[in-house]
């Protein structure tokens, strides 16, 4: 739905991409079908995302990023690798958007190597700004999935049970370079519980299959950069927990920022403990968060008390990640005739225009397709019925 | 809850069907005939289904086993059908010493020696003649308790024989369902051993059978080199020496061994491959009831014989130049020669009765070494339909079946049979999952000059850009057909120099196949671990060869087939050249047309490997011009040519490419059952739909 206009756009992606438009439409049901069968998978998803289940709430991600020669390629504007980092820079800030309390890494492959771009942390900058250098790798060589799968495992193998161990690979070549048989490190993932997703950039590759399936993963391949933004963003909510996983009460600290005056006098400015290993930042600073158990201060939230181990979080973090137990429901989809009332859609006020509406099975406000997508995506809550709620 | 795929066919006549591989011919088929034996039970006494190779036969008896516990799970009674695989003895043996031999020959040899009626006979007078257990066990009992109802593979077989103690091999009771390959019905030398009792009202189905009419020709023709005729010499020489010592000992029983020798000249003469022809079903029986000629009426005669024809086969293998004659022409050259008349030759090897059909050719060098004298005489049949020809007369219904059979006119023409139903059947699908592409490289080379192929500079490396493109985007597994050996070597050879090869080795491996058949079971073994484990290969391999026939390119074993250039047959040859001109002039089928049929079956067969099932993809990329052409584009199967359209002809590499990327993207998206529901998967509701009894109906009709 939301391709729509992304795809109106398509005349901007030079010659090849129209002589792909301009084949779509001789064979009309060739797309169609594609669609039908991508637009169903998309309601299957919604639907499914309701069902009461266990989620992972504390994630540890490792995102594994393919930098061999085939990233080069540019059927993705500029090319693959740009395209890529792009895309994933705002994945991060989603990520940790939705998922406050947990953390994530990332990995480059090329040349038949792994290497370690940022270790799991909790911070988006630090990501963020490694993506960002990261746009000017040379791509060279040939990836091995068998190596960055066994750099992530070193560290996601020290997670505590009750986390999810996850990794999401962006594979854009179609082969990988191994030093052993990658069925057996499938077979240590596995007992690891370590969930293996691939996203393919160029076509679907057997051994992805296989380690998606065994682990239980996912697999999708790319049709365009919308589609590829969307399966990126599929990984930001968090997975269900495997029933198996240890489940234990876990405690945690919620730190009160205080801010300290300059006209006090007994004020200090003090260092920042998360500043201790990086040299770059400047580190005194007057106020801070201030652990509950050993008086360690630290700028920014959430974060592992470096001193006593504790789980620094705030309370609005626990609460963005509460919409994900108690998702909104799904609106009931009708089509527009059906409809006698104004064709309004209660929350943009734009007229109705589409072929079907939306209703919110509770106060039965009917909303358009764009904003029933808005509001499932970001607001996780029906304006309508926090209106009819506060009101007295 | 099956495929759409209905089949009217009326149980008295002869069909022809092309269905596209995986969407459950057999199981139609099957389903069909059983339903039909079970309405009828009268009318349809047996199905005797042939299949090619061993494996095959393996997947068929699975099929009928799922048939047959559907069935019994549908109707709550366990029936009493009673299904055999068969296979050669080399695979059914369970004598011990007998089946550890490593050839089929060896087995078959040894296996008679130890039950040849005249060596049991032996054992009666004199009992320390070995004999084979199973057998004797088998011939007491066996003959007359039939095998309790059920389904029987290979394996099964043995157990049973084993526990019971019988030979697997003459099992052969009175089952309703006969799976085995198609030697034990159309090659003379083993039908009249297995198929001779087959009932009148049974239903004959020949599975993979756009080969029939090479089979048909192998299976008539022999090849006689200077070995087996010095072999023969050797043999007749022991015969020779045998008769003398018997002579000598015992004149009376001399002229009984000499009876049989006659009758049965097989058993004496296991090594004349010619004499085999006595046991030949398909002769008129008045020739076998001729009276056997004066001239070789007693044993010496005979043995002289035998030994003036052989001295005359060798003369005429040592010429130096190639010789093509008829087989009339041979016969009276024979007389001229050596004396002998056409009468005695006759009796003796009664085929040469057909002799229209035939051709004597005389190779003096291979091929392959032109310098090299190993004289070959090829005695080659013309027609396959003489090999058939029983099997049409005697059975009621014959249906011919195969995933590449287009144009379906072409093998009643040759077969010389009329068929009640012709159908062509394609797939209905949920999604496109077959891309075929043709890319618009010239003709690559003439066939002016033996085996000098004019092999462009510049095509090669065409060749060499698509392959190299293609590794770059296709999944896993790539399969390249050349059209040769030779040229396969060439080009290959060719791209080693301009670094071509080093390229393609950096996205996927490389695999050739060769001649040698271990070597390449090695390489697709090898392969297949390259593609399962993520590294990606190529297999390149000859159109014609084992690889196209037999061996199936499974999902991502196969995502890309891609064909270079045309497989035509190699057209100096004579034998080729004679069958070219006997087709002219019996059939009225121009040379032309039947190579072209010819290269675009194999061509079709090649491709076709790739797609084995609904569920499966893969791309179909024929690089060469002369695809396009209407005459080659029409002799394509149905099923392929209805997604050739006029946007994947004559694509240059870059287009291609695009193409194929954007078709195997579209292809990796998820599938699930649901999806195929109501379009390519019918639930029962569904299918008793008006609307889909109306479609059917349609389709029926067209066909």
């Amino acid at each position: 739905m939301d391709e729509e206009p992304e795809r109106a756009k398509r005349w901007e992606g030079g010659y090849e991409r129209t002589w792909e438009v301009l084949k779509e439409d001789e064979s009309g049901s060739l797309k169609a079908t594609v669609e039908e069968i991508l637009f169903q998978s998309k309601r299957k998803r919604v639907i499914e995302s309701h069902g009461q289940v266990r989620l992972g709430m504390m994630r540890h991600l490792h995102v594994v990023i393919d930098c061999s020669r085939s990233m080069e390629d540019q059927d993705l504007k500029p090319n693959r690798l740009t395209s890529t980092l792009k895309l994933l820079e705002t994945f991060v800030d989603e990520y940790f958007d939705q998922n406050p309390i947990s953390q994530l890494g990332l990995i480059t492959t090329k040349n038949k190597r792994a290497e370690k771009l940022t270790d799991l942390a909790g911070n988006p900058k630090k990501h963020a700004a490694a993506l960002k250098k990261a746009v000017d790798t040379v791509c060279l060589g040939e990836p091995s999935i068998y190596n960055s799968l066994n750099l992530a495992i070193q560290t996601l193998k020290h997670m505590p049970g009750h986390t999810s161990r996850e990794i999401l690979i962006i594979l854009s070549s179609l082969t990988t370079c191994d030093p052993a048989n990658i069925c057996e490190l499938i077979k240590t993932l596995k007992s690891l519980k370590v969930r293996v997703s691939v996203i393919g950039l160029s076509a679907e590759v057997r051994v992805c299959t296989v380690l998606t399936r065994e682990t239980g993963g996912s697999y999708h391949v790319i049709l365009d950069e919308s589609h590829f933004k969307e399966l990126l963003m599929l990984h930001v909510k968090p997975p269900p927990a495997s029933s198996s996983s240890e489940c234990s009460l876990i405690r945690m600290g919620f730190p009160q920022h205080t801010i300290a005056s300059l006209t006090d006098q007994d004020a200090k400015p003090s260092f920042s403990m998360s500043h201790l290993d990086s040299s770059s930042a400047p580190g005194l600073s007057l106020g801070g968060y201030f652990c509950p158990q050993c008086h360690a201060k630290y700028t920014e939230l959430p974060v592992e008390c470096k001193v006593c181990g504790l789980t620094l979080v705030s309370a609005p973090h626990l609460a963005r990640s509460f919409h994900h137990l108690f998702p909104l429901q799904a609106f009931i989809e009708s089509p527009v005739e059906e409809f006698q009332e104004d064709r309004f859609c209660q929350a943009c006020q734009g007229e109705l225009k589409d072929k079907s509406i939306f209703t919110c099975p509770s106060c039965r406000s009917v909303f358009c397709v764009e904003c029933d997508l808005f509001i499932h995506d970001l607001l996780h809550c029906c304006p309508c019925c926090i209106h009819s709620q506060s009101a007295p | 809850m099956k495929d759409v795929a209905f089949i009217e066919l009326k149980t008295t006549g002869h069909g022809v069907l092309e269905m596209p591989s995986g969407t459950g011919k057999t199981i139609s088929l099957l389903s069909l005939i059983v339903a039909y034996q079970k309405a009828f039970p009268l009318e349809v006494t047996k199905l005797i289904y042939c299949s090619r190779t061993v494996p095959e036969i393996e997947k068929v008896v699975e099929e009928l086993r799922k048939l047959m516990e559907f069935y019994s799970k549908q109707t709550g009674e366990s029936n009493n059908f009673l299904a055999l695989a068969l296979s050669s003895r080399k695979n059914l043996c369970i004598h011990p010493e007998v089946s550890a031999l490593r050839f089929g020959k060896e087995v078959d040899g040894k296996c008679h020696s130890l039950t040849a009626s005249y060596i049991r006979a032996q054992r009666h007078s004199t009992p320390d003649v070995p004999v084979c257990r199973f057998y004797e066990e088998f011939d007491a009992v066996g003959r007359q308790v039939p095998l309790p109802a059920g389904i029987y593979n290979l394996d099964d077989l043995k157990d049973f024989g084993r526990r019971k103690g019988w030979c697997p091999y003459y099992l052969i009771l009175h089952a309703n369902i006969v799976v085995y390959s198609y030697h034990y019905l159309l090659d003379p030398k083993i039908a009249d051993l297995v198929s001779k009792e087959l009932a009148k009202n049974s239903v004959v189905v020949f599975d993979e059978a756009h080969n029939i009419d090479n089979v048909c020709i192998d299976s008539m023709s022999v090849n006689i080199t200077r070995r087996t005729l010095d072999r023969c010499h050797t043999n007749v020489d022991t015969l020779q020496n045998t008769i003398q010592k018997i002579k000598e000992t015992d004149a009376a029983k001399l002229k009984m061994e000499y009876r049989r020798l006659v009758e049965g000249l097989k058993e004496a003469n296991v090594a004349r491959e010619t004499d085999v022809y006595l046991a030949n079903p398909v002769l008129p029986d008045e020739i076998l009831k001729e009276a056997v000629p004066g001239n070789i009426r007693t044993a010496e005669h005979f043995v002289g014989f035998l030994k003036r024809f052989l001295e005359y086969l060798k003369s005429r293998l040592r010429v130096q130049h190639v010789v093509q004659e008829s087989a009339p022409q041979f016969l009276k050259d024979i007389f001229d020669k050596v004396c002998i008349d056409r009468k005695p030759l006759r009796s003796v090897s009664a085929t040469l009765s057909y002799f229209y059909s035939f051709t004597i050719i005389i190779e003096p060098f291979e091929d392959r070494t032109p310098t090299i004298a190993n004289p070959v005489l090829h005695f080659s049949c013309m027609d396959p339909s003489i090999a058939i020809k029983p099997v049409f007369q005697r059975f009621q219904s014959v249906i011919i079946t195969s995933g590449t059979l287009s144009p379906l006119d072409i093998y009643p023409r040759i077969l010389d049979f009329r068929p009640v139903t012709m159908a062509s059947f394609t797939m209905t699908l949920a999604r496109t999952c077959l891309c075929p592409l043709v890319c618009n490289y010239p003709q690559t080379h003439t066939f002016k000059n033996t085996l000098t192929l004019t092999l462009v500079d510049s095509v090669i490396r065409n060749y060499g850009n698509l392959l190299l493109e293609m590794s770059a985007i296709v999944p896993d597994g790539i399969v390249a057909f050349f059209t040769s050996y030779v040229y396969m070597e060439n080009i290959v050879a060719s791209w080693y120099e301009q670094g071509i090869l080093e390229n393609i080795q950096r996205n996927k491996l490389i695999f050739i196949e060769t001649p040698d058949a271990a070597e390449t079971s090695m390489a697709l073994e090898k392969y297949q671990e390259a593609c399962e484990n993520g590294r990606g290969a190529i297999l390149l391999s000859v159109a014609r060869g084992k690889v196209s026939e037999g061996i199936d390119f499974v999902h991502h074993f196969g995502r890309a087939v891609i064909m270079f250039g045309v497989p035509y047959v190699y057209t100096q040859s004579r034998i080729l050249k004679a069958r070219l001109e006997y087709l002219r002039d019996q059939f009225q089928i121009r040379e032309n047309d039947f190579l072209t049929f010819d290269a675009m079956r194999h061509a079709a067969q090649c491709v076709g490997r790739a797609i084995r099932g609904k569920t499966d993809y893969g791309l179909m990329i024929f690089a060469d011009k002369r695809y396009a052409r209407a005459d080659k584009r029409g002799k394509l199967p149905r099923w392929i040519q209805e997604h050739i359209n006029d946007g994947s002809l004559n694509l240059t590499v870059d287009e291609a490419v695009q193409l194929s990327k954007h078709f195997l993207r579209q292809m990796a998206q998820p599938f699930r059952q649901e999806d195929q529901l109501g379009l390519s998967l019918l639930t029962l509701e569904q299918l008793e739909s008006e609307e889909m009894l109306q479609k059917i109906a349609k389709i029926a009709h067209q066909t």
